[in-house]
């Protein structure tokens, strides 16, 4: 049975030049998404936006001063699918194909999706704006897989180790 | 007793019954009739691939009741044939072939022009291929997405050993057949082999076996939908090896389509495997080792084979009266069944009194699948490339393709045909018919095909496609042994339901802005503009536009687009892009700008705002973001500019907070200095409003003094409840989009899509103010040069009316249409209906004047409000 779960996460965007972005390996504590070439989205823990942007901002604009570096929470939304159904369900939803661990962008639920898998857990990044509609469709599509609504948010986890997902 | 309905009686069902093995069991010869010449079809292939014995099975029309597994209280009918399949009157039509020639629609419903759409429902009727079910909500199986890097199709022995090589190399491995495994098989070696090689393919060697899963095409990718019975799987293969093996050879000869004659494994199935005897005198007729195979089974099931025809050499069973090898079917005779079987030999005819003929005279590939995967990492196994091909050889061929060899057999032999006869039986197409059609001029296969539309039925060209390429390639008098090209084959590889096709087809994406539950707790009726669900009206469109005139609104535009320009180049980019000056843009100042194509064409329409440290902030329209992201990103590559976009549009809401007492309204919730001076007209400040730090934007759609808050969307509530909150003693509430309709009217603002074509360059628009010609380069400069040499032939123009007019109505001058009504509204202002339309240019001149239908339009200039902005700029 799947669980769908509401994740709370800092979402930092940072739009710059490549080798600036190359730097951002290094940032604490949060998965490093290198969404292309010239932007990458820093995942972190609740409440620690501004300490992201911060590090960020330190880190990029030695080598690229015109970065842009900014909050984007607000900007997205995180479902978790976890459980031992959580493959299943994504299946369901995406023709994505799931790496070992890392992340993958492209659509799920028909929308364009950031997607990171943890060891135990599925998380899929959405844009605000569909997150009801996300929810609802995981309930249309899976719920002859039992779907199970956990209806505390967690907070984000790091999905490895190390912090960061870079691939 | 498990038993199923059938047209009003109970058949009793046993076990692994098949609902065409009941059915045969129960009596019923006669499954379905021909859709042209209805005559009486039964029980031929067994394996799925013939179309005689289709019925409808609890409703579902065309099943194929010889691979469908019976069910206890299944209901099921037969279809086709009129007033029954079994007493059909409209068997005439199979004595008026003379006057019913192949091409006779094309031929006879040329003229008169009008007959052609009663025809076409008395035809279709008479078809009998079923009705489709009404007034029932289609089932939506699940769909889920496997990866895999082999995907095997068919679990024969060649499908088999391939999956079981491929996984011993470590490759993940998903093999599927649209039967259980062995399921159609006769009792045999086949069988036994396929059995053996099975136990070799177990969960734990990385094979993933999805019986009864039916791949219906294979796609570019490769994707290969697979139709399960309660899912479909849409699988994305590294590679795939299609070993769905081969039909058998469809005979050709008079009365080949009689119900009582019997491809060779159907027949052993129904006697063997069923149970159920065929007939009372069964003649064989066996071409190859596989036939001479049946013909043993036959007898050793208890068959009563009265003559036989095996190939010289062959060993036959004990018993069984031979005829000469040379034999070949000439005609089979009878009313409804087989009464006798005419056989030709060197040495004359001989008719023998029989009720069933076995045919088993080689294969044909099955080989839809891999004809349409050209060019893609495809490659096949087993008969479907080697047809006629032993066990071992199916098996060795598997094995190999599982390594990656494509193992291309002999061409499949042409088969033989006769004089006479079916060639197509779902279409009723004879040999007669192709002749005739191939003297008329039709000679190729594809032409062919769509003049008689043999191969076009449910087998899609199973039995009949090789047929059809032979004739196509030597001709009606050659003898044709040769193949010639098969018809293009396409998906589905086999019959699918609709709602199959729609499986994991997600629903239309709703984008709800962070008011949403602010909108409804309102009253607000929500609905689909454009991607988005958005308040069209709070219950009185008429108090919010006054709200907005007199008082102060509210408005939710956290849809627009919204995009931050940054990066050295930004400056750059921005003035390459929009035809507006935006070098001259002090800080904290905003302009309209159009986005416009490389024609010259108005895509869209927003603000730019310059932040003042070398950043842009530039809006777009609710329904063109998505589209001005992706234009914005095309054009920093082609310019090779060092600039960065970061899509706002989901950090961020907005709130419009617009009219006369706006500013009274902002002025409680903020100490920043709103003032016309601090804040001009297309100024912009970053404000804290209800401590929510704000981008103030001086602008408005509306026509009333009025700011666009643009805040972080997790805020977006709390701002709004502010404002709602501290506004009620100056008459505030919240207005939809049916207000804005009228307030941007009044305005003679354009709405993108509902006032303007694909093709509108701004002049057309009247909105050539918004471009800078001086500008030495913008996208779409070029074409408005070229454009600008010629008058202008339509424009969009305001229009009063005399009388409320119908949206979207044409515009006349005389009884000429000049031009179209895009927007109209009763104007409160105004006391008069108003709108915008296209007119063109009559004789060199635009009309004034027109009518739309019995109203009079009068073109006027815009704005119709307040045309000197005044109330904007207070």
């Amino acid at each position: 049975v799947p669980d769908l779960v509401r994740t709370q996460a800092s979402v930092v965007v940072c739009a710059a030049e490549p080798v600036a972005l190359d730097r951002l390996a290094s940032v604490e504590s949060a998965s490093v998404l290198r969404a292309a070439p010239d932007e990458v989205l820093l995942v972190g823990r609740p409440q620690e936006g501004d300490a992201i942007v911060a590090a960020a901002t330190r880190l990029v604009t030695d080598a690229d001063p015109d970065a842009v570096v900014l909050d984007a929470t607000d900007g997205w939304t995180v479902w978790t699918l976890a459980g031992p159904g959580r493959t299943d369900a994504f299946e369901r939803l995406s023709t994505l194909e799931l790496p070992a661990d890392g992340w993958v962008q492209g659509r799920v639920a028909g929308v364009p999706a950031k997607v990171v898998v943890a060891t135990d857990a599925i998380h899929v990044l959405f844009p605000a704006m569909w997150s009801e509609h996300v929810r609802a469709l995981v309930w249309t599509t899976c719920s002859d897989l039992g779907v199970h609504d956990v209806a505390e948010p967690q907070p984000w986890r790091c999905p490895t180790p190390e912090g960061r997902v870079t691939r | 007793v498990a038993s199923i309905r059938f047209e009003g009686r109970s058949v009793q069902l046993r076990s692994d019954d098949t609902v065409a093995a009941a059915l045969f069991r129960g009596g019923v010869r006669t499954f379905t009739r021909s859709i042209k010449h209805h005559r009486p079809r039964g029980l031929y292939c067994l394996t799925g691939d013939c179309a005689n014995c289709l019925v409808n099975v609890d409703g579902t029309p065309a099943v194929r009741s010889c691979v469908t597994l019976a069910e206890d209280g299944m209901r099921v009918r037969r279809e086709g044939g009129w007033p029954s399949t079994e007493r059909d009157l409209l068997a005439v039509a199979d004595r008026l072939h003379p006057v019913m020639p192949v091409g006779f629609y094309h031929k006879t419903f040329i003229r008169p022009r009008i007959a052609w759409p009663l025809a076409e429902r008395v035809i279709r009727r008479a078809t009998g291929i079923g009705t489709l079910p009404t007034g029932r909500t289609p089932g939506r199986k699940p769909a889920r997405t496997a990866h895999t890097d082999v995907l095997v199709i068919g679990a024969g022995p060649a499908g088999l050993a391939a999956a079981g090589a491929a996984a011993e190399d470590g490759a993940s491995v998903l093999l599927c057949d649209e039967a259980r495994i062995g399921e159609r098989l006769p009792p045999g070696p086949a069988l036994e082999r396929v059995r053996a090689l099975r136990e070799e393919v177990s969960p734990n060697t990385g094979i993933t076996l999805l019986e009864r899963h039916m791949a219906v095409g294979v796609y570019e990718g490769p994707f290969v939908p697979l139709v399960g019975e309660r899912e479909v799987v849409h699988v994305y293969p590294g590679r795939v090896i299609v070993a769905t093996g081969a039909v058998e050879t469809h005979p050709v000869f008079a009365g080949n389509d009689r119900p009582g004659v019997w491809l060779g494994r159907g027949a052993v199935r129904m006697v063997a495997g069923h149970g159920v005897p065929i007939g009372d005198r069964v003649v064989v007729v066996a071409g190859t080792s596989e036939g001479v195979d049946h013909l043993r089974a036959l007898v050793d099931a208890g068959a009563n084979v009265v003559a036989a025809v095996i190939p010289p050499g062959s060993e036959p069973p004990p018993r069984t009266p031979l005829l000469a090898a040379d034999a070949r079917v000439a005609s089979v005779l009878g009313r409804r069944g087989v009464g006798s079987v005419v056989l030709e030999t060197a040495t004359g005819e001989r008719r023998i009194a029989c009720d069933a003929l076995v045919v088993s005279i080689g294969t044909t590939p099955r080989d839809g699948l891999l004809r349409m995967a050209t060019g893609l990492p495809v490659v096949g196994a087993g008969e479907v490339v080697s047809p006629g091909c032993s066990l071992d050889e199916a098996v060795e061929s598997g094995a190999s393709a599982a390594a990656g060899s494509d193992v291309a057999g002999a061409a499949a032999e042409a088969p033989p045909r006769g004089s006479a006869g079916y060639v197509c039986v779902c279409e009723d197409v004879t040999v007669h018919d192709l002749e005739t059609a191939w003297r008329e001029g039709w000679r190729s296969a594809e032409i062919l095909k769509r003049y008689t539309t043999a191969t076009m039925g449910a087998c899609q060209g199973a039995l009949c496609a090789r047929h059809l390429a032979s004739l196509a390639e030597r001709g009606v008098s050659a003898s044709s042994r040769s193949n010639g090209a098969l018809t293009t084959a396409r998906p589905p590889a086999r019959p699918v339901p609709l709602e199959d096709l729609a499986a994991g087809v997600f629903e239309v994406v709703e984008k709800r802005s962070a008011l949403h539950d602010r909108h409804l707790a309102a009253g607000g009726r929500i609905d689909r503009s454009g991607s988005w669900m958005r308040p069209y009206t709070y219950g009185d469109v008429s108090d919010e536009y006054r709200a907005v005139r007199e008082r102060v609104s509210v408005m939710d535009v956290g849809t627009l687009g919204k995009f931050l320009i940054g990066g050295r180049d930004a400056a750059t980019l921005v003035e390459r892009m929009f035809p507006c000056n935006v070098a001259d843009l002090a800080p904290m100042r905003t302009r309209y700008l159009l986005a416009l194509d490389e024609a010259g064409y108005v895509m869209d329409d927003g603000l730019v705002c310059a932040l003042g440290d070398g950043r842009y902030y530039v809006t777009s329209t609710s329904g063109g973001a998505e589209q001005m992201d992706a234009w914005l990103r095309n054009w920093i590559d082609r310019y090779g500019l060092h600039a960065h976009v970061i899509d706002q549009t989901a950090m961020l809401g907005a709130i419009n907070v617009a009219g006369p007492r706006s500013r009274e309204l902002l002025e409680r919730l903020s100490d920043a200095n709103l003032g016309a001076t601090a804040l001009p007209p297309m100024g912009a400040a970053d404000v804290t409003v209800a401590g929510i730090r704000c981008r103030a934007l001086r602008v408005g759609f509306v026509g009333e003094l009025s700011f666009e808050l643009h805040h972080p969307r997790g805020r977006s509530a709390e701002l709004w409840d502010a404002l709602i909150g501290s506004g009620g003693d100056l008459g505030i509430r919240p207005h939809g989009l049916d207000a804005l309709d009228v307030l941007r009217l009044e305005k003679g603002h354009v709405y993108l899509g509902q006032d303007t074509l694909p093709d509108d360059h701004p002049g057309k628009l009247g909105l050539s103010w918004a471009v800078d010609m001086t500008k030495p380069d913008f996208i779409g400069r070029t074409s408005l040069e070229r454009m600008a040499a010629f008058p202008l032939e339509r424009r969009l123009a305001g229009l009063t009316f005399d009388s409320p007019p119908q949206r979207g109505a044409p515009l006349l001058v005389g009884d000429r249409v000049v031009g179209r009504i895009t927007s109209c509204a009763s104007s409160p202002a105004l006391g008069a209906p108003i709108g915008l339309g296209w007119i063109r240019a009559v004789d060199g001149a635009f009309p004034t004047e027109m009518r739309a239908g019995t109203v009079t339009a009068t073109v006027v200039a815009t704005p119709f409000y307040d045309p000197k902005g005044e109330r904007q700029r207070a």
